[in-house]
This record gives structure tokens, sequence and C-alpha cells, in this order.
């Protein structure tokens, strides 16, 4: 074996190449570490707190008042106005002011005293969800509870005490457990799923892209004669730096997420890090199956680009796998980031034995194999292809 | 004449476009398909029927109408009742349920002894969605029953002082201008911006990087035979936005009206605020296209930002929560404001007026990006790196210099023959 050639020459080989083009630092380094502190700092409250709200108050009288001066003592609601009228509240959300309003409309006090039982109501912009859901939720407890003051007060008059109160005017009580977030963080509910999707994305990307550029640039022939003309060995060595650089971004995210930032990590650091090590390895591997299978630079790069990106929605995170249609439900399980979100939920957020999650490391290592059906190609492709713009 | 030179570059501009199949792709395929995609994939807009389990350790009429009550809300779905809460932990644990009703033994005395009873729900976290259909759900029913426990322990009231009594001032609640209340009609305008703006950058780019390695091989590119780069980025511009007036009207107005979605936006309203939207989108694009030396980098740079992108517009986690730098540092992207602007226009009929602060912001993109993208093409035209350039200045130099060397042959002729005419005379 000469000096130019074994796994190591072409690990070198490879290492140089990436040193020499700003590109590869900007989309393995610079990329993902920048979307790691973008998203971790941009929900760094969790919960959103002091929302915007408005107040229309058409009926200006006790009543209406004693709701109002209940209603700004809630966290996550802030009444920052009181409109004149409906369609200054609805302009006001139309503008982005606000993100919903309470609309106490004019006889409430009058109905209420005559026992004919007057309605207010809220509105919320669902354009806007997250806001707009975190608003519902304050504003009908403020709701209820402005309803509940006013019969309380009737209990007490009558000779209740806060228990009996409390009994007659809320029977039945609902103890809701957030499991893992009892916080309802959105910082660990995204984050958590979010850092490594990115990841993915430009690991897909940069091995397609490595690959196909020896072909495009012409250098494949001299790529596969270092490797003795063994594709597995070419593949593996050139993609090994690579592998080193993406393990070093993945540690830095663990470490981010539950080291510094403390996210719950019931199973500890080991758990996470393997899966993180094994979604690498599989996006890696995923990407060499496209490549070999697409011989085309623009095309292999184009589907992996597709994959990546719709990891994100397809792995459920945000919007369950369940409320998809059922072809994509069956489509989710050719991405490996579904696996390793699905690892995340049992080992990190919910903690239980890793047995219950080995189905889903074993999954992405399955996607670690998959070159083998199709490598030969790619082999085929290197002494062959010509490259097409 | 420029506005002759400025149609001529636009005119080859849209033949680059066309002729280009991976610049097609993005101009016109991705922003075909993926919107569809998505759209499809959010149709069903909330979850329904959230597999859950039930544990009763009261087992009484009160605790079973609870637990069929909650089974029969659209929200849940009791898949299974447990004789424990191991027994529903490991339902849990292999993500066969979401949640646990846990209805402690005690529900039926608390309630005859006039106390507060409590029923323990435990959700799963993976998924927000799950924790908010366990919550109204169970919410609801508790509030229904509340209401009829109430009403038997009120008997000899009539029926209307029973409810005045329970619930002497009512609420009631309404999700203005995404009536589902559910993703599609919230994410849906986000990723259409978004997708128009992505899909400018990437196939401008692409071009951008073909460009580079043409004049690496030292050939002639589109543009540099007119002198005036004001020229070149005004055809240019006009081309792309000749191109995308029709993706964009495919985007934003027949995706969502095929798949349903609220539209509230008056014409004249969405034009205006568009075609800013858009001018902001092609410079913007242009300008950060030179950082590209080849035909596929586009990819790798310009891909990724998009999900950061989608969460700097602000449309799911609050712009009035963001930390004060990522607030800034958003603006300086179109799709910030074309997020904001389309979103409101689209969904909530806003008027120009209410998205008057985005609308200068984008003209003013608009002028700042041109700005920049003239000041690199400026250089670009001055620089010695171009082997373009070059490449004509030599031939104008060379056929200067053969026009100066056949011009002192011809002179030092005619001053010879002059001569032999003189010494002619002279004999």
């Amino acid at each position: 074996m000469s000096m130019n050639s074994g796994f190591w020459a072409i690990v070198r080989r490879e290492s140089a190449r990436m040193l020499s083009r700003p590109l590869y630092g900007l989309s393995m380094v610079c990329a993902p570490l920048f979307c790691f502190i973008f998203f971790t700092t941009l929900m760094r409250e969790g919960l959103p707190e002091s929302l915007p709200a408005g107040v229309v108050d058409e009926d200006n009288s006790t009543v209406s008042r004693s709701i109002l001066r209940n209603l700004d003592s809630y966290q996550q609601t802030e009444i920052i106005r009181q409109y004149a009228n409906f369609a200054e509240a609805r302009e006001a959300m139309q503008r982005n002011e606000i993100y919903g309003f309470f609309y106490i409309p004019k006889g409430t006090e009058l109905k209420a005293s005559s026992q004919q039982q007057p309605v207010i109501s809220i509105y919320t912009n669902a354009t806007y969800l997250i806001p707009s859901s975190l608003l519902y939720r304050d504003m009908k407890t403020m709701a209820v509870m402005a309803a509940a003051a006013a019969g309380r007060e009737v209990l007490f008059a009558k000779g209740a005490n806060m228990d009996q109160a409390m009994g007659f005017l809320q029977p039945i009580r609902m103890d809701m457990h957030a499991l893992g977030n009892p916080w309802l963080n959105y910082n660990v509910y995204l984050s958590n799923t979010m850092l490594p999707a990115v990841l993915v994305l430009m690991v897909l990307m940069v091995t397609c892209f490595s690959i196909h550029t020896e072909l495009k640039d012409g250098t494949a022939g001299e790529w596969l004669a270092m490797a003795d003309d063994n594709i597995l060995k070419a593949v593996s060595a050139k993609l090994f730096p690579q592998t080193m650089l993406f393990l070093l971004m993945a540690l830095i995210y663990i470490v981010l997420l539950y080291g510094y930032l403390e996210f719950p990590a019931h199973n500890g650091f080991w758990p996470m890090m393997l899966a993180a090590g094994l979604l690498i390895l599989a996006s890696q591997g995923f990407a060499v199956f496209i490549a070999s299978a697409i011989p085309s630079l623009r095309w292999s790069l184009s589907l992996c680009t597709l994959w990546g990106v719709l990891s994100i929605p397809i792995s459920g995170f945000s919007f369950p796998v369940m409320g998809m249609p059922e072809a994509l439900q069956a489509m989710s399980y050719m991405f490996p980031l579904r696996y390793y979100f699905l690892i995340y939920v049992d080992q990190a957020l919910n903690g239980i034995p890793m047995v219950f999650s080995a189905w889903f490391y074993t999954a992405l290592i399955v996607f670690l194999i998959l070159p083998l059906v199709d490598i030969s190609l790619l082999r085929k492709a290197a002494h062959e292809y010509t490259y097409l713009p | 004449m420029w506005i002759k030179n400025l149609l001529d570059v636009c005119g080859k501009e849209l033949r680059k476009t066309v002729s280009d199949v991976g610049v097609l792709v993005f101009f016109i395929v991705v922003p075909l398909l993926y919107p569809l995609l998505y759209a499809y994939l959010y149709g069903r807009e909330v979850v329904r029927e959230v597999p859950v389990v039930a544990v009763d350790d009261c087992r009484s009429t009160t605790s079973r109408e609870f637990l069929r009550k909650s089974d029969a809300t659209p929200d849940l779905k009791i898949i299974s009742y447990c004789s424990d809460m191991e027994e529903a932990r490991n339902l849990l644990h292999r993500h066969k349920a979401y949640g646990v009703i846990y209805i402690p033994p005690e529900l039926d005395r608390t309630l005859e002894e006039g106390r507060q009873a409590t029923i323990n729900l435990y959700c799963d976290m993976s998924g927000l969605l799950y924790y908010k259909a366990m919550l109204s759900g169970c919410t609801m029913v508790s509030l229904e029953m509340n209401r009829d426990i109430q009403m038997v322990r009120l008997s000899g009231m009539s029926d209307r002082e029973k409810e005045v009594m329970t619930m002497p001032i009512g609420n009631e609640y309404v999700t203005m201008f995404n009536p589902t209340n559910g993703f599609q009609g919230f994410l849906i305008p986000a990723v259409l911006i978004l997708v128009l703006q992505q899909t400018l950058v990437l196939g401008v780019a692409m071009m951008a990087g073909t460009e580079h390695e043409r004049r690496r091989r030292g050939e002639l590119v589109l543009g540099e035979e007119y002198s005036n780069p004001i020229t070149v980025l005004g055809g240019k511009g006009l081309a792309y936005l000749l191109v995308y007036g029709f993706t964009a009207t495919y985007v934003l107005c027949v995706v969502p009206w095929l798949f349903h979605m609220p539209q509230l936006w008056k014409l004249p309203t969405l034009v205006a605020f568009i075609v800013p939207f858009l001018l902001a989108s092609i410079f913007f694009a242009i300008s950060i296209s030179f950082f590209v030396r080849d035909r596929e980098s586009c990819f790798l740079l310009f891909v990724f930002v998009s999900v950061p992108l989608i969460f700097m517009s602000g449309i799911s986690w609050p712009t009035s929560n963001m930390p004060a730098f990522w607030k800034v540092f958003a603006q300086i992207f179109p799709s910030t404001q074309g997020v904001n602007g389309f979103a409101r226009i689209n969904t909530s009929g806003a008027l120009l007026q209410d998205v008057r602060y985005e609308l200068i912001a984008l003209w003013i993109q608009a002028a700042a990006y041109f700005m920049t993208s003239l000041f690199i093409y400026e250089r670009l035209y001055r620089s010695d790196k171009m082997p373009g350039v070059e490449f004509v200045l030599a031939m104008r130099a060379r056929a200067r210099r053969n026009v100066r060397v056949a011009v002192r042959d011809i002179r030092n002729d005619i001053e010879e023959a002059a001569e032999r005419i003189l010494e002619h005379r002279k004999k």
C-alpha cells in the first residue's frame, strides 16, 4: 500500500478538502451553531408572559369595573389598553397590538341585577395560535372567576365558609399533571427537536454534496483509486472526518440542552447522546443511499434537502403524526428524525427504561446500513458519470 | 437607449431562466407543489380522539358518567380501562395512549359531603396538542357535570333561578379569523410567504453560482456587455418580478382557495403589499447570491435559514416575547414583514393602513437591497478578478492598438508616398 492510498489517506485528503472551502465550515459548524443559539435564546422565557390583551367596556358600571380590576392579576396576560368599542379593538387586533380582548356589552350590570344572566365575550386572534391559546386559557379563568366571585359573595352572605362555597361553585375540579414538562415550557417542547432537526438537514445536504462534488469535479477516479476501487472504503473514509465534526456538534447541543439549560433528561446523558450519534450516522446513511440511487448532484441534493426540511413537521413534535392524513402517517417511518423524537420522548422527557425505545434505536441503525443496498451504483457512477448542470 | 437595454437584459434573463431546469424547479415546481404538501399535512387542523386510558378507583355512577362523557367528547377517546396506574403507565410508555384520567376512590364521598372533589389528569407532554385536547375535553365535561350537581342541590328553585345562581355572569368564546382554531389556518400563510422568498433566493443564487463557474472558465456572462449596472439590475429584477407575479398569484391566492382557508383580502390591498415584498425579496436574493461560488452550494447555504426565519416572523412564538436582539435582527429579512402582513391581510382582513409598518419596512428593504446589489455589481465590474471583464477589456485594447497601428501604417504610407511624389517632382 502506497502513501497515497488507504483509509487514513482518504481521511487526510477529505480533511484538506473541507478546510479548503469556507462552504463546509459555514454549513457544518456555523449554520448549526447559529440555530442552536437562536432557538434556545428566542424562547428563553419558556412560557410567554404578559401577552398584550385589551378590554372593551361598554357597560361602564360597578360590576364591569370590578371585573376589570380582577383581569390584570394574571401572569400571562397583560391588559394594555381599554378600547371604546368593538370595532376599535378589532382594528387593534388587526394591527397586531393585542392578541385578544374582553368584551363587556352594555347592560351587563342591569341584567346581572335583574337575574337575566348577561354574557361577557372573549375574543382571541387565532392567526397567532400560541398566544391565542394561552390568552384563552387565562381569559376563560378570569371570566369564570369573575362570575364565581359574584356567586361566592351570595354564598358567604348565606353563611357558607370557603370550603363549602368552593364545594358548591365547583364540585368537581380538574387537577392537570403535565408529565415531564410541568412548566409547559415551549423551549423544552420545541428546541429538543428543532436543534437536531437543523443538524439532520445539514448532515443530509453536506453528505450528498460532498460525494457528488467528486463526480462533478472529475476527482472521483482519484478518490476511488485511493481506496483500491473499494467504494465502501472510499465512502466511509471520506465521510469519517465529517462524522467526527457532526458528532462534535451533536455533543454541543446535547450539553447545551441538558447540561447548561437543564432541560429534563430523566435517563441522563448517555441515552440521548447515543440517540444523537445514531441520528447523525442514520442521516449520513440515508444521504449515501440517495446519492447512490440518483446519479445527479442537483437531483439527489434536492431530494436530501426535501427530506431534511420535511422531517421537521413529519416527526410530529409540533403537530402530532396521528392528526395527519394516513399516507403521511405511513411516510413518517421513513424519516430518521421521527425515531429520534420518539427516543427523546421516552428517554429524556418521560425517563422510561431503555428497552421501550429499543426499536427506535434499531430503526436508526437500519438507516445506517441502508446504503449497502445500492452503493455499487455509486461506484459505477463514479467511473462513468458525466456532470449535467 | 437604457430602456431598450433594460428590456434586452430582462428578455435574456427570462430566456436563461426558462432554459435552466435547476432554476425552473425553484421558480415553478417547488412553489407549485410544496405548499400543497404542507396544506395537506395540516389539513385536519386539530387532533381529535386523542387516545387516553382511564383508571377508575371510585367505580360509582358519577365516575362512570364522567368517563362516558369524556369518551364522547370529540377531543378524547378512552382506549382502555385499567385496573391500576401501573397498567396505565405501561400503555403510556408503549405510545398506545397519551394521557391518564385518574378518579380517586373518595370522589363520591367528597361530593356527598358538599366539599370540592378532585379528578387527576396525567398528560404526556410530547405534543402540546395532547395537553390541549385533554384539558379542554375534561374541562368541558366537568363544567357540565358541575352544573348538574348544582341543579340537584338547588332543587326547589325554578330552572332559570338555578341557572342564574350557578352562573350569574356567563361567558362565550370566539376565535377570530381562524375559526377552526387549527394549525393550517395559522401556519400555512407563513409557509406560503416563506416559500416565495426562499425559492427566489435559491433560484437566483443557483444562477449566480452558475455564472461564477462560467466566469472561472473565462466565459462571458450576461450583462457585462452593458456598461451600466443599474440597467442590468433593473432588467433582472423585472424578469424575476414577471415570473413571480404568476408564482405569487398561485401560491397566495389559489393554494388557500384550494384548501378552503380563510381569505379575507381585498385585491388592491394584497397587490399593494405583495409587490414591495417581491421587490425586497428579489434584491435581497441578488445581494446574497454574490456569496455563492458554484451552482449547488445554494442548498447548503440558504435552505436551513427557512427554519429560523419562520420563527423570527413571530407567527409561532409571539413577537412581544422575543429578546430585543432577535426582534431587531428579524427586521432585515423581507419574510418577517411579509409573513406578518400577509397573515393579517389574508386571515384577519387587515387593510393597508393596518399593515402600514410592514409596508414601509418592505419598501425600505427593497431600496436598501437594491443599493447593496448595485454596490456589489459595481465592484464586480471594476474587479480585475473577473476574466470576463478582463477579456472584454483586453479585446477592446487590442482593437484600439490595431487601429492605432493601422492608422500609423497608413500615415507612414501616405508620408512615404508624399515623399516619393516630392522626389519625383524634384527630378
